[in-house]
């Protein structure tokens, strides 16, 4: 099946400068809300897969899981800091109305 | 002008300064020289993960073996330095090379203490620094055989776990009154204990090895208390001394390892050294410290870095570590030997705590059991190194990250 826009979540729903995860047809994406502007990412370090919306950190665009101190990118899913070696998956996302939809 | 920078000890340290020469765009040669014949590679699994048999060991690798030669770092592995020599600015090897250098960074690490008591040289008894020493180890790990776990600090204590996910048969044994005496104190260290003993470990503290017994191979240690326990084979973590040998005639200040300023510098111009062999100045506490821990190694081997490329950086890294034991996460910062006040949030007997080392009414250290973010948001005012409002720092519904230091 191709990828494309499910809504997922009310952005209302997203705390600002928080992560929540959601479940986005069986995948589990991890929402941030940084200052207003989302990004969706895989719902797991890369690590040791720890959640990084129960046990991510967000200052800024970055996310560090605080298990074992990996930090990412929220945009980019790129690594920032190990012991993380591999970047997480990150989703396209888009806010329609009141609803933000992602792409899986 | 090109220089050359040379960094003894293919470890964590010593390739996270590699790597970050090249980042940071060193003009000239890069090179890597380890007594290991591995690629540089992450420690921490060894005791865990990877002793376990679930991952492989290149997910430890710092990089992909191939990363160092496509990056212009030259690597000389399997091969021991023996000496330094300062005044002709050269590196010397076990196989009689010379290597110049320009910049030298120590980053030797450290190598396991010794038993020095009778019976130590059986068969079947192990230590655990490299991954020689946990492939010997994997191979006793039979489930329902019996072990000896010596020595009660994070090396011996994520051993006995791993072993008791494994199904063996163990007991662990420890001079202190508690695992993790020396750091964690007691009321913290008996919860460590509470969660090996929840788990089936049988527990023995405030006593020590009097000999081990066995024809060949261990068969049983022998308690100065009088215990006898028979075992199929005995680890022995008691801690690691830092592996200075090759300095002795190099003029470096030595005392608890390499002595170095806040610069990653020894007293000799243009050596440098980081990681577990760095006793560094830190000037958050004011005073020398001698750090053994992953975090310390990759953020002491960048600055070290740094300092080499002639960019002064101070580091002064609120120092951080993690050990894993069963499903809990046990997780440290700051620095502390001593302490006034032990400053809990939740409870010691509950599987989720914080509990804050406090002097002088400021946080010099925090220990956390499954309190992850919790241990992070403290970091911040231990770096502030001012006093805080204790009961705050207790009270569960106040959220950490808005508990400012007070001016």
């Amino acid at each position: 099946m191709a990828a494309e826009f499910v809504t997922a979540v009310k952005t209302s729903e997203i705390p600002t400068d928080g992560i929540t995860a959601i479940d986005v047809r069986g995948t589990r994406v991890a929402v941030a809300n940084v200052g207003g502007t989302y990004y969706a990412f895989a719902d797991a370090c890369t690590h040791e897969q720890c959640s990084l919306a129960e046990e991510g950190e967000l200052a800024g665009t970055t996310v560090t899981c605080t298990c074992h101190g990996s930090e990412f990118d929220v945009r980019t899913g790129k690594v920032l800091a190990p012991p993380a070696t591999l970047p997480v998956k990150v989703y396209p996302v888009r806010v329609a109305g009141d609803a933000l939809q992602i792409e899986v | 002008m090109p220089r050359a920078y040379v960094i003894v000890g293919a470890s964590l340290a010593g390739a996270t300064a590699a790597i970050t020469l090249r980042e940071e765009g060193a003009d000239g040669t890069v090179t890597l020289i380890g007594a290991e014949h591995e690629p540089p590679y992450e420690r921490p699994p060894l005791s865990k993960a990877y002793l376990r048999g679930e991952v492989p060991f290149d997910k430890a690798l710092v990089r992909p073996s191939a990363f160092y030669a496509e990056h212009g770092i030259e690597t000389v592995f399997g091969t021991r330095a023996t000496r330094i020599d300062p005044s002709a600015r050269l590196v010397e090897l076990e196989d009689h090379r010379r290597v110049p250098f320009d910049a030298l960074l120590i980053a030797t690490g450290g190598r396991n203490r010794r038993v020095s008591i009778p019976g130590g040289d059986l068969e079947g008894i192990y230590g655990l620094r490299t991954v020689q020493d946990a492939d010997r180890i994997r191979k006793e790990m039979v489930a329902g055989r019996r072990v000896v776990v010596v020595g009660m600090g994070f090396i011996g204590s994520e051993v006995a776990a791993s072993l008791r996910q494994k199904g063996l048969d163990v007991v662990a044994i420890d001079p202190s009154k508690t695992p993790l005496f020396r750091v964690l104190g007691e009321a913290v260290g008996q919860t460590i204990a509470d969660l090996h003993r929840a788990h089936g470990v049988r527990t023995i503290f405030e006593d020590t090895v009097a000999r081990f017994e066995g024809t060949r191979r261990v068969a049983s240690v022998v308690t100065k208390g009088g215990l006898r326990l028979e075992c199929d084979f005995v680890v022995v973590g008691i801690g690691i001394e830092p592996a200075v040998d090759m300095l002795g005639d190099s003029g470096i200040h030595l005392d608890n390892g390499v002595v170095v300023d806040e610069h990653c510098r020894t007293n000799v111009s243009g050596i440098h050294a980081a990681g577990d062999v760095a006793n560094h100045y830190h000037p958050l506490f004011d005073r020398q410290m001698r750090v053994e821990h992953w975090h310390n190694a990759v953020k002491q081997g960048a600055a070290a870095a740094r300092n080499m490329l002639g960019k002064p950086v101070v580091y002064d890294e609120v120092h951080w570590f993690w050990s894993d034991q069963y499903d809990a996460n046990l997780q440290y910062a700051g620095f502390h030997t001593k302490w006034e006040q032990l400053v809990v949030r939740g409870r010691l007997d509950s599987d989720s705590y914080l509990a804050c080392y406090v002097n002088d009414g400021r946080i010099d250290a925090v220990v956390g059991l499954n309190r992850a973010k919790d241990v992070r948001r403290v970091m911040p005012l231990i770096k502030a190194r001012r006093a805080v409002d204790l009961e705050q720092l207790r009270d569960e519904g106040v959220d950490l990250r808005t508990l400012h230091a007070s001016p």
